[in-house]
């Protein structure tokens, strides 16, 4: 299952925070920042997959595969521009399908902002909660066709666009490089 | 007031750059204020501002109850903030959780599809076991709504009530499988279905096996990738315990690999059939066969592919789950794994270097060392160890929101953008540790049974101290507190040291390279090279080196520099760490006496003496500042050895030379001796038997001398004679002196008393006997000396006996019967104490002799032999020394359950990771569907019968009520004011006041009129009984099922004792309507 999902901009400051457990407060700011160190460290080149952050480091000593499961062992990120979009995970959730599950995520707040921006995700940051909340209840994925889980957040009420004094509207609209 | 909205903090936050800590916490100040406040929407735009601030580290809990408040708002907009303020700011010690009870109830029975979903998103944030049970009962309901956005949030909410109150799952379940049984399903409710049943799955498979038709027919008719992934993941916890499968699942699995578009789907095939047993369960058969072949190349194909570095991520992944079964074939694919240690991704390398560990064998065993010894070479290290804390803002005290730098780029669309150099950082010093610590582990793996060339072993220990990570924090010098130096963590330094010591004891034929490794890591003009950097990441591994100079001094091809170099790190010895200093304190007195006895026949001349006496000035010189060092293992050795130097000089000092008695013109025409101290006594101090490893576990096999009792005490007056130890230091005035004032709460120091004693106590093992002994010779304890003594001699002479034809026992006169008695060793000899020095000696003497006579090796005694035969390699690998022993087996195992039962400890107080949800509840919890039937032939299930129950429990308390009113509007229409029935007036008014007070509204105008009515009517009170009981019989014929008290109750109406219940079952009403 995903027991977290976070998003952070490129200087580290926090732009969603969800974790599936009850956690608190300063121990999620630890996180975030242990996982912000790590994955600023890495070049674009590099592989979207990351070493536990020692916080989610297993204790020494082996323990049997089966209390594995349960554990967060898989911490998977993807950065598009001035965004890092990061799922921690146990070993039961496949790798390279999180990587799809956070493209269908970003996609789907494209489809809802209309190009969408890290200004749009500052000011409308229930949105972002909501387009979580249609793709992943209780750290298990219920959805993850992007028409349903737009549909989903329209049923739920007209989205917000950011104020409109805000700056202009986003660049021009490019192509989702896909895995 | 209400001051601003979410817009304006934001908009706030981002002007206010440089202050915003303080502008922050206006606001906080601000939302305090706000949510108070009576009207709704300043409640919940102070709510949401609180969220937005809780993302940023800034704690909200003090305003769970507003949360709550705001959550139960009848408007839509408004509840969402409340939920969403639940689901980030409630932990499990947020009291108001019980509260929130109802609402979440409510809310799940809401009319408005929106307001469903609500709930069903907080649920899994919020729930713990006691909320569990109570909210299953209009959870399930949900699962048939007419939404299937709903149905499919029920099923992962239910799911998660299961993990905190498992029992939940077994009426829930039957219905999930229903619908995921049914065709007409919704495919994305069935989706979700999946990936439930597949968190389930791999806590207990066997309950699941029979949904495997069905998901098999999901898998074929393809359509959601995701899904399939899912599917294919159970099944793979399936196929080990339905074997048929696997027949069944090769067909679609493989034409998936060939023709799926999607890598994600492809991969996981893949990794499917190794993890489902699928690859040996199906081996021999073509299809098998087949497929093994295409997932091996497609695995390769992986790795091999350019631009995408996260294929090689799991196809590494991949390949390490196939090596425990399918060594061979992955050593196929180890060109494209070796070049993966190189790649630029460190994430990718540390996966290679995980799965090269298990690939590795004699044959490439050096080419893997090299390209790893090369990968550390050429990456720059790490650049000084920078403080994380100073370069990460807010590592530590959270994040602050920052005023943004620039908008532009915030509004750059979100968008893959290469950003970012793509150059490779520098080694990271746990990777860089991590490697050594690889390399350490494939070369000394199974007692070096892959190592052909072990002189290109010490080559590469030594380079590889050049590449240790520096590590902060060395030197506690100056701090007295002693034991840091010892407790600080084990540094990869000190592991290459170990290694570098293991194969110079095991491998006799590469000491000499050893010995001279060692001079070279020592010698302190080739310093810069080997530790480079100020940090001393690499210098722990000089206690080795210095260990093995000492030991295989007369290896060294240069003794007198390596001496030169250990006592010229007295100029650096700030920069040396405790335990290194100690290890060169040992060396020191070998290297010496090494170095005057390397010609044992030469003649005393007087050059000789000179340089000799030279040598231990030199000696003494270094020793001397170091009586005083703070660790106190480092100034016991300087002490005792100083006084060992003093006593070589003066015994150098007064021999007469040659050229003495020549001139001296004496008679004698032999050559002088040099002084016995020197020739002799030193040197058998350190020579003796060869050092050999031990066994880790061979000390527990020592067997147990008959009548040894440990927890007797050894000195049964040793209370007292502490206490006069004590005295004695507050009578003297000795403490005036500076030294032994600085140890003034130390007695037992060996300093303290250790100047003026003669020189052959100095040469004894600090045993507690040897310093009881000096106690009672400095503080003249005349008492108990002689009766120690005496003691100690009969026990002597027992044990002696005892062990007469015991081969293990070495006694001190047989042992010492090998060399030849000197002036030293009658002073060893003749002292009682000398016992005691035995005692200490048994084990290891034993293990000694033990060597000779049995040559079992513990960990793997036939491979050793073997190795120690086969020809090729012509190095001699000692092996672990044990005792031989029929228990061989047995401890082996009794250590391996030792150790069993210490993990299973460790797991029981484990402490579970931090975001792990903990599932071990549901591997209890049977779902099969025998299971199910025999507990409904039992009877319903636990959560439907109390709920029937309560049902039931709520009519009748109707009912009850319904009847008891009646009674009363008739008792009061008959009842007369003026007939004062005794008692019966008073209570009779009290309960109108009383109805009067519970419900004005409802009903009584009727009861009203009846209290007027009081006086009027005329009737007496046996007639209102009478009546009354009429009522009750024919009541009581139709309700049958009214329960016996409350019949009790009604039949006798005027009674205190009913009001009060009255009353009670008033509010139980309310509730349950």
């Amino acid at each position: 299952m995903i027991n977290a999902v976070l998003v952070f901009n490129n200087n580290g400051q926090p732009r969603l925070t969800k974790f599936y457990t009850q956690l608190d407060t300063a121990v999620q700011q630890r996180l975030l920042s242990e996982i912000f160190a790590l994955v600023a460290a890495r070049p674009n080149s590099a592989c979207n997959f990351l070493p536990l952050p020692p916080l989610l480091a297993p204790p020494t000593g082996s323990s049997t595969a089966s209390e594995q499961n349960d554990a967060p062992s898989l911490v998977t990120y993807r950065h598009y521009a001035t965004l890092y979009f990061i799922l921690i995970s146990t070993s039961t959730e496949s790798p390279l399908a999180l990587l799809d599950l956070i493209q269908v995520f970003v996609e789907a707040l494209d489809r809802l902002f209309e190009n969408v921006c890290e200004l749009d995700l500052i000011f409308n940051f229930e949105t972002l909660h909501a387009v979580l909340g249609e793709m992943i209840v209780g750290g298990v994925v219920v959805e993850t066709g992007l028409e349903k889980v737009v549909e989903g957040v329209k049923a739920q009420g007209r989205v917000a666009k950011r104020p409109v004094n805000e700056g202009r509207v986003g660049l021009t609209q490019g192509i989702w490089a896909g895995r | 007031m209400f001051e601003k909205d979410i817009y304006q903090l934001i908009r706030g936050l981002r002007s206010h750059k440089g202050n915003e800590r303080e502008y922050i916490q206006d606001s906080l100040r601000e939302c305090r204020r706000e949510i108070k406040s009576q009207d709704m929407d300043h409640k919940a735009t102070a709510l949401m501002k609180l969220v937005y601030l809780e993302m940023f580290g800034h704690d909200m809990s003090w305003a769970s109850f507003n949360v709550l408040e705001v959550m139960s708002s009848p408007k839509y907009i408004q509840k969402r903030v409340g939920y969403l303020a639940a689901v980030q700011s409630f932990r499990p010690d947020t009291e108001v959780l019980m509260l929130a009870e109802n609402l979440l109830k409510k809310d799940l029975n809401s009319p408005d599809k929106v307001t469903i979903g609500l709930p069903l998103g907080a649920i899994p944030h919020v729930i713990n076991a006691s909320m569990a049970n109570s909210l299953l009962t209009d959870l399930i309901p949900r699962l048939s709504h007419s939404l299937p956005a709903i149905r499919k949030k029920t099923i992962v909410t239910l799911y998660r009530l299961a993990l905190v109150y498992p029992e939940t799952l077994r009426p829930a379940w039957p219905k999930i499988k229903d619908r995921l049984l049914d065709e007409n399903e919704d495919p994305s409710v069935t989706a979700a279905i999946v990936n439930v049943v597949c968190e389930l799955g791999w806590r207990r498979p066997q309950d699941f096996l029979s949904l495997a038709p069905r998901l098999f027919e999901l898998l074929t008719a393809g359509g959601n990738n995701w899904m399939a992934i899912k599917i294919i993941k159970l099944f793979s916890t399936l196929t080990p315990l339905e074997p048929r499968l696997v027949k069944k699942l090769l067909p679609p699995l493989t034409s998936i690999i060939k023709t799926t578009p999607a890598m994600s789907l492809l991969y996981e095939c893949i990794n499917g059939i190794i993890q489902g047993g699928i690859m040996e369960a199906a081996e021999g058969t073509t299809d098998g066969d087949e497929v093994a072949r295409l997932c091996l190349s497609k695995l390769r194909a992986m790795l091999v592919v350019e631009g995408d570095p996260n294929l090689r991520y799991v196809a590494l992944l991949a390949f390490a789950k196939i090596t425990s079964s399918h060594a061979e074939l992955v050593s196929q694919h180890q060109d494209v794994i070796l070049e993966c240690i190189d790649d630029a991704d460190i994430s990718i390398r540390t996966r290679a270097l995980d799965l090269v560990v298990d690939m590795i064998n004699a044959n490439n065993l050096q080419t893997v060392v090299e390209r790893l010894l090369k990968q550390l070479r050429t990456a720059g290290k790490a650049p000084e160890p920078t403080d994380p804390t100073t370069e990460d803002r807010g590592t530590h005290d959270g994040i602050v929101p920052r005023a943004d730098e620039d908008d532009e780029e915030m509004q750059a669309s979100i968008r893959p953008k290469e950003q970012k150099p793509n150059t490779a950082p520098p080694l990271p010093d746990d990777y860089r540790t991590s490697v050594i610590e690889r390399i350490l582990e494939m070369c000394s793996r199974a007692t070096y049974a892959h190592m052909s060339d072990f002189e290109w072993y010490i080559g590469v220990l030594v380079d590889l101290v050049k590449q240790c990570p520096s590590s902060p924090a060395t030197g506690n010098f100056g701090s007295h507190h002693t034991t840091a130096s010892k407790d600080r963590p084990p540094n990869v330094a000190d592991a290459v040291g170990a290694e570098l010591l293991n194969v110079a004891v095991r491998v006799k034929a590469v000491r000499p390279d050893a010995a001279a490794a060692a001079q070279n890591l020592l010698s302190s003009d080739r310093r810069p090279d080997f530790f480079p950097s100020a940090g001393s990441g690499g210098q722990a591994v000089l206690a080795s080196a210095a260990f093995i100079a000492g030991e295989y001094a007369s290896l060294l091809p240069d003794a007198e520099a390596v001496l030169t170099s250990l006592l010229q790190s007295s100029a650096s010895t700030q920069q040396l760490q405790a335990s290194v200093l100690a290890s060169y304190l040992q060396a020191l007195p070998k290297l010496f006496a090494v170095l005057t006895t390397r010609d044992p026949h030469a003649p005393w001349t007087s050059t000789r003496r000179t340089t000799t006496m030279l040598l231990i000035a030199r000696i003494v010189h270094f020793l001397e500042p170091l009586t005083l060092h703070p660790d106190l293992d480092v100034q016991e050795r300087a002490v005792e050895y100083l006084d060992l130097m003093r006593l070589a000089a003066e015994a150098a000092a007064s021999q007469q030379t040659d050229d003495d008695e020549e001139s001296g013109g004496g008679g004698s025409s032999y050559a002088a001796e040099p002084p016995l101290l020197l020739t002799q006594a030193i040197p058998s101090l350190f020579s003796g038997m060869e050092l050999n490893p031990v066994a880790h576990a061979a000390l527990r096999k020592v067997p147990q001398p008959e009548g040894l009792d440990l927890a007797a005490p050894i000195n049964g007056s040793l209370q007292m004679l502490l206490r006069q130890a004590d005295d004695y230091d507050t009578d003297t005035d000795e403490a005036n002196d500076e030294v032994y004032k600085f140890y003034y709460d130390k007695p037992s120091s060996s300093v303290a008393a250790g100047y003026q004693r003669p020189a052959a106590e100095l040469l004894e093992p600090p045993t507690s006997a040897s310093k009881s002994k000096a106690a009672s010779a400095s503080y003249q304890d005349a008492e108990t000396e002689p009766l120690d003594r005496e003691a100690a001699e009969r026990k002597r002479a027992e044990r002696r006996e005892r062990y007469k034809d015991d081969p293990y026992y070495i006694d001190s006169e047989r042992a010492s019967g090998t060399s030849t008695p000197t002036p030293m060793h009658n002073i060893l000899r003749s002292s009682s104490n000398g016992e005691e020095l035995d005692v200490d000696a048994i084990p290891v003497m034993e293990l000694q002799l033990d060597s000779k006579d049995i040559p079992a090796a513990p960990r793997a005694p036939s491979a050793n032999d073997k190795k120690k035969k086969r020809p090729r390699r012509h190095f001699e690998i000692a092996g672990d020394e044990t005792l031989e022993g029929g228990d061989d087996m047995p401890s082996v195992s009794s250590s391996a359950s030792l150790s069993s039962k210490a993990t299973a400890g460790a797991r029981g107080t484990k402490k579970p990771s931090l975001l792990e949800v903990d599932s071990s509840g549901l591997s209890a919890l049977s779902l099969s569907d025998d299971a199910a039937a025999r507990s409904g032939a039992t009877g319903r299930f636990d959560v439907e019968r109390r709920q029937a129950e309560e049902e039931e429990m709520a009519r009748a308390i109707r009912e009850v009520e319904r009847l008891r009113l009646e009674m009363q509007r008739a008792q009061e229409r008959i009842q007369p004011r003026g007939a004062l029935a005794e008692e019966g007036v008073v209570v009779t008014r009290k309960k109108v006041r009383k109805k009067k007070k519970v419900d004005t509204l409802s009903e009584e105008p009727a009861a009203a009129a009846a209290d007027d009515d009081d006086g009027e009517e005329g009737g007496t009170a046996v007639k209102k009984k009478r009546r009354k009981k009429r009522k009750e019989g024919g009541e009581d014929s139709v309700a049958s099922e009214k329960p016996a008290a409350d019949e009790r109750d009604s039949e006798v109406p005027v009674k205190p004792k009913r009001k009060k219940k009255r009353q009670v079952t008033f509010d139980d009403d309310d509730t349950v309507e």
